[in-house]
């Protein structure tokens, strides 16, 4: 519904600036070569790209993501390792991406005779390797913007805006941002008021591993929890992984214990069953109480459509007493149909996950 | 003077023992869970003489003896098991410069847990197959220096080659793995002793305690083994016999600390060096203090990391800060020594 | 106990040592004699069993001593190697001690038996009050009198000794060679010593061995053998014995 929308309003601007301007009507009213955007990227670099992007190569499946919602996933050229190998999201949103060459590595490193080929317009990066995305651009002449939203909605928001920008779609990430704005602020209204004293004390056992924990983690925050583990490192590293010891967890004793869930069931070293039976956590509140549960948990990376249903999940998790709606697995497809516009992708995702036990509610 | 050197030889070596042991007291009080002394000691009385109440799972007693202890007992064993490998290598090679790590034991076994986090899975744990490749390397090591193996520096650099290949290998690994395995790889190459439960322990311990009990008994033996292979020959020892023996209870006893704490490195030469500095080179001496030392070494290092701040620091890190410095002293230091 | 050599052949390279028979006798004093590259070292390393020779037997007693485990070969045959190469600053004591290595068992340390031997080798090349130096402390004349301290400690019957007064100032050379001598009239060893100093040779032994290119050009007491034409094959220069106050020298 966009694009065409959006060429009749050019064509009607660009009709009156010809009238005012006098100049001759060039053919195909669409045709001026937009100006240059210019934005600043998550490393603070001010990048400038090319007024009309037809061809993108992204290494970041978080940026993939918002393309494809965004409504531009026809003009990526390309797709990084881990979308093509290891997703199981990507197939089921857009699983004509997976036909699309592959452009980087088990490290996510760059094919530079590959993104040569195909030429792109613009290449979109992790801005966890400052080097990278300088020298990609070095190499290839073309511009690199460095994003990531680091485990906070800010930041997702702020991806979301930028690359509707840079793409021309502003309106349809106006759309989006709008959507998950208005999603948070539901949860919240429903939720009676927490004083923060008593918020439940939340650990994220995140990374299949039992002592790595994200000390920053906004949907526990935005569901009513409180990240056991804030404070360990600075804040403003987001969501990067702090290493602690057992017991520093028995000491926290959480009230909640979530356990990192988008990884296939035969990969999970870390369960919601292994941690129950760990004889060492048998004093812990949560292990007493049976609050362990599953979450999908950030992999370096997040999907929007999913962690706002994850947001809704937690909600429901760490506020029992919030009125009930639609089912998660309801909720869930909405979301992901708001998102990318197809039927039925989480119930799908929950199936690949496992996860019909703890989306149940 | 010879009155002197005894004196300090008793003294050490009272201290090696208590020195451990005292580091045991006090880990056993460190940790973020705050147990007052007075709940510890009440705690292991109570273990040690049952007879409590037995109320429900209580805190203390889980993190005392599930956390503390376990973690506690493996440093001890793990640095004795550094401490004497090194020692025992040193007068080997005739190198003080030499420890596990030079032999390809360390890579070997961190390369062997890799293949098996990566491809035998979660269920699987680690420990067999850093054994298997550890050993492995040192086998390696041996056929590639071949027939020349009795010369110093075939040994050496037939350890390097190893050292390096594994290092390959495990970077190829990595290359392979799905992204779930090479987390947990990653995590556990960064050396960590809090990663080992009871049911680690139970085959580790004893692999350990065995290996460093023969590798003790031999120390004297490793006194003629330094002079050298023609003189040793000469004295009437089957070199190659005890050169074997000598470098696969090294491997053994270095492979199963790697297999359960990842690679934590430069014990194996910081302890022997200093212990040779305080009471002379005889090895009737420097291997068994190297085993206190090297115990009560890696408990403080353990201590420290897991003490200093509320997320690990990985001792590996620890040990290589206090390492590397030594060893650039160490090596500007020993002109005549070095090859 | 006699030393007997039958049809000793080792290579390497491009040298090639041949010794097909010769006998070294019990309570005297041999010395090995010849120019650079002769072949004295390696032939006294075939005969300690450091190297293995490439064809035939060494006889000790009558027993092969190929066939004999390291630990009962070692208590026949001592050998003192040219430079000890000790990387680790040992005692004198504790360097002594190692050459009771035959006598310890793998699992054992030194007893007290082995401690006396120690010492009295120590006694005997007159270094009793250094047991607890540190070796790097010692001159290098020291040091060659621990060296074979620690042979001695061995209590072989056979005593090879590699150029023992290479680099020493008169007053120790002589020194070591009427400590060997001893070794050979008091205790009745066999002692075979290989030496660059013909004066010393011509000195204190009973017997001498001459060798050339990996061979052995003539052997026997000195009396019998020596002249100057022996010397002359050997060493390539004209050499001129005298006899000087009853002892015989050799100018060049």
């Amino acid at each position: 519904m966009n694009p065409a929308r959006t060429a009749r309003t050019a064509a009607l601007l660009a009709w009156i600036a010809l009238a005012v301007l006098r100049f001759p009507a060039p053919v195909g009213a669409a045709g001026q070569v937009p100006a240059p955007t210019t934005v600043v990227d998550s490393l603070n670099r001010s990048v400038s790209v090319p007024g009309k992007i037809g061809r993108i190569i992204s290494l970041e499946p978080e940026i993939t993501r918002i393309i494809v919602a965004l409504g531009a996933g026809d003009r990526l050229v390309g797709i990084d390792y881990f979308l093509k190998h290891h997703d199981h999201l990507f197939p089921l949103v857009f699983p004509e991406g997976l036909k699309l060459p592959l452009v980087s590595n088990q490290a996510q490193d760059l094919s530079l005779e590959e993104a040569v080929r195909l030429h792109p317009d613009v290449v979109f990066a992790s801005p966890s390797e400052f080097r990278m995305a300088e020298s990609i651009e070095r190499k290839l002449a073309v511009p690199v913007v460095a994003l990531a939203s680091m485990g906070r909605f800010a930041g997702l928001i702020g991806e979301i805006e930028t690359l509707g920008r840079i793409l021309g779609r502003e309106e349809r990430a106006a759309e989006l941002v709008a959507f998950f704005q208005e999603r948070l602020r539901a949860l919240d209204r429903s939720a009676s008021p927490d004083p923060p004293g008593e918020r439940p004390s939340v650990y994220l056992a995140f990374w299949n591993s039992l002592v790595r924990t994200p000390v920053s983690y906004e949907p526990v925050d935005a569901a009513g929890g409180r990240n056991a583990a804030s404070g360990v490192l600075p804040e403003y590293l987001g969501a990067a992984g702090a290493t602690i010891s057992i017991e520093t967890l028995i000491a926290w004793d959480p009230e909640v214990i979530l356990v990192q869930g988008n990884y296939p069931p035969e990969e999970r070293r870390v369960s919601v069953g292994t941690v129950l039976r760990d004889p060492r956590l048998a004093s812990l509140r949560a292990v007493r109480s049976g609050r362990v549960h599953y979450t999908f948990g950030f992999w370096y990376w997040w999907d929007p459509a999913l962690v706002l249903v994850e947001t809704v999940y937690l909600s429901g998790l760490l506020r029992p007493g919030a009125p009930a709606g639609p089912g998660l697995v309801a909720t869930g497809d909405v979301i992901f149909k708001e998102f990318y516009g197809v039927e039925g992708a989480f119930s799908a995702l929950c199936r690949i996950l496992d996860c019909h036990e703890w989306t149940a509610r | 003077m010879s009155g002197r050197r005894d004196k300090r030889t008793t003294v050490l070596s009272v201290l090696a023992v208590v020195l451990p042991l005292a580091l045991s007291l006090v880990a056993l009080n460190v940790g973020a869970y705050r147990i007052p002394p007075q709940a510890v000691f009440t705690t292991v009385a109570e273990a040690v003489f049952p007879g409590g109440d037995g109320s429900g799972p209580s805190p203390y007693a889980d993190i005392l003896f599930r956390v503390r202890l376990p973690r506690l007992l493996l440093a001890l064993f793990a640095g004795a098991a550094l401490a004497v490998s090194g020692a025992s290598l040193q007068a080997l090679f005739r190198n003080p410069l030499v420890f596990e790590f030079s032999l390809g034991i360390s890579n070997g076994a961190a390369f062997g847990a890799a293949l098996s986090l990566v491809f035998l899975g979660r269920g699987f744990p680690p420990q067999p197959a850093a054994f298997v490749f550890a050993l492995l390397a040192v086998l390696l090591v041996v056929a590639i220096a071949g027939r020349s193996a009795s010369q110093v520096v075939t040994i050496l650099l037939a350890g390097v080659i190893v050292s390096a290949l594994f290092q390959a290998l495990l970077s190829l690994v990595e290359v392979f793995a799905n992204p779930y395995a090479l987390q947990s790889l990653v995590f556990w190459l960064m050396g960590s002793l809090g990663q080992a439960t009871w049911k680690d322990l139970a085959v580790t311990l004893p692999v350990i305690g065995a290996g460093v009990t023969v590798l003790i008994l031999m120390r004297w033996r490793l006194n003629v083994l330094s002079l050298g292979e023609e003189e040793a020959r000469s004295l009437g020892l089957d070199t190659t016999r005890d050169k074997i023996a000598v470098i696969a209870l090294a491997a053994l006893v270095t492979a199963g600390a790697t297999a359960v704490m990842g690679v934590v490195s430069w014990v194996g030469l910081i302890v022997p060096h200093l212990v040779r500095m305080a009471v002379g080179a005889d090895n009737r001496k420097v291997v068994p203090l190297s085993a206190g030392y090297g115990a009560a070494l890696l408990l403080l290092a353990d201590t420290i990391a897991r003490g200093a701040a509320p997320f690990e620091i990985p001792v590996g890190i620890l040990t290589s800060v206090v390492g590397i410095p030594f060893f650039i002293v160490l090596l500007k230091k020993s002109g005549r020594i070095w090859l | 106990m006699k030393v007997r050599v039958e049809g000793l052949e080792f290579s390497y390279g491009a040298f090639s040592l041949r010794v097909p028979g010769l006998a070294f006798a019990e309570g005297r004093l041999t010395a090995l004699v010849g120019p650079n590259g002769a072949g004295k070292s390696t032939f006294l390393k075939c005969l300690a069993s450091v190297i293995p020779p490439g064809r035939g037997t060494v006889f000790v007693d009558g027993r092969d001593v190929a066939g004999l485990p390291g630990r009962e070969r070692a208590r026949l045959v001592g050998y003192v190697p040219q430079e000890p190469a000790s990387t680790f600053n040992y005692s004198v004591l504790d360097f002594v001690l190692t050459g009771r290595a035959a006598f310890i068992p793998v699992f054992s340390s030194p007893a007290r038996r082995d401690d006396e031997a120690a010492r009295e080798a120590l006694r005997f090349v007159g270094l009793e009050d250094f047991g607890p130096r540190p070796v790097f402390a010692l001159s290098s004349g020291e040091r060659r009198l621990a060296l074979i301290a620690r042979t001695l400690a061995q209590q072989s019957a056979v005593l090879l000794l590699d150029e023992p007064t290479t680099f020493l100032d008169p007053r120790h050379e002589t020194e070591v060679m009427e400590l060997v001598k001893r070794l050979a009239v008091e205790r009745g060893k066999t002692v075979v010593v290989s030496l660059h100093a013909l004066d010393m040779a011509l000195k204190f032994a009973d017997d001498m061995v001459f060798m050339k290119g990996g061979a052995v050009v003539a052997a026997g007491r000195p009396d019998d053998i020596l002249d100057e034409a022996l010397l002359r094959s050997v060493y390539d220069i004209p050499m001129g014995l005298r006899n000087v106050d009853g002892t015989r020298i050799v100018v060049r």
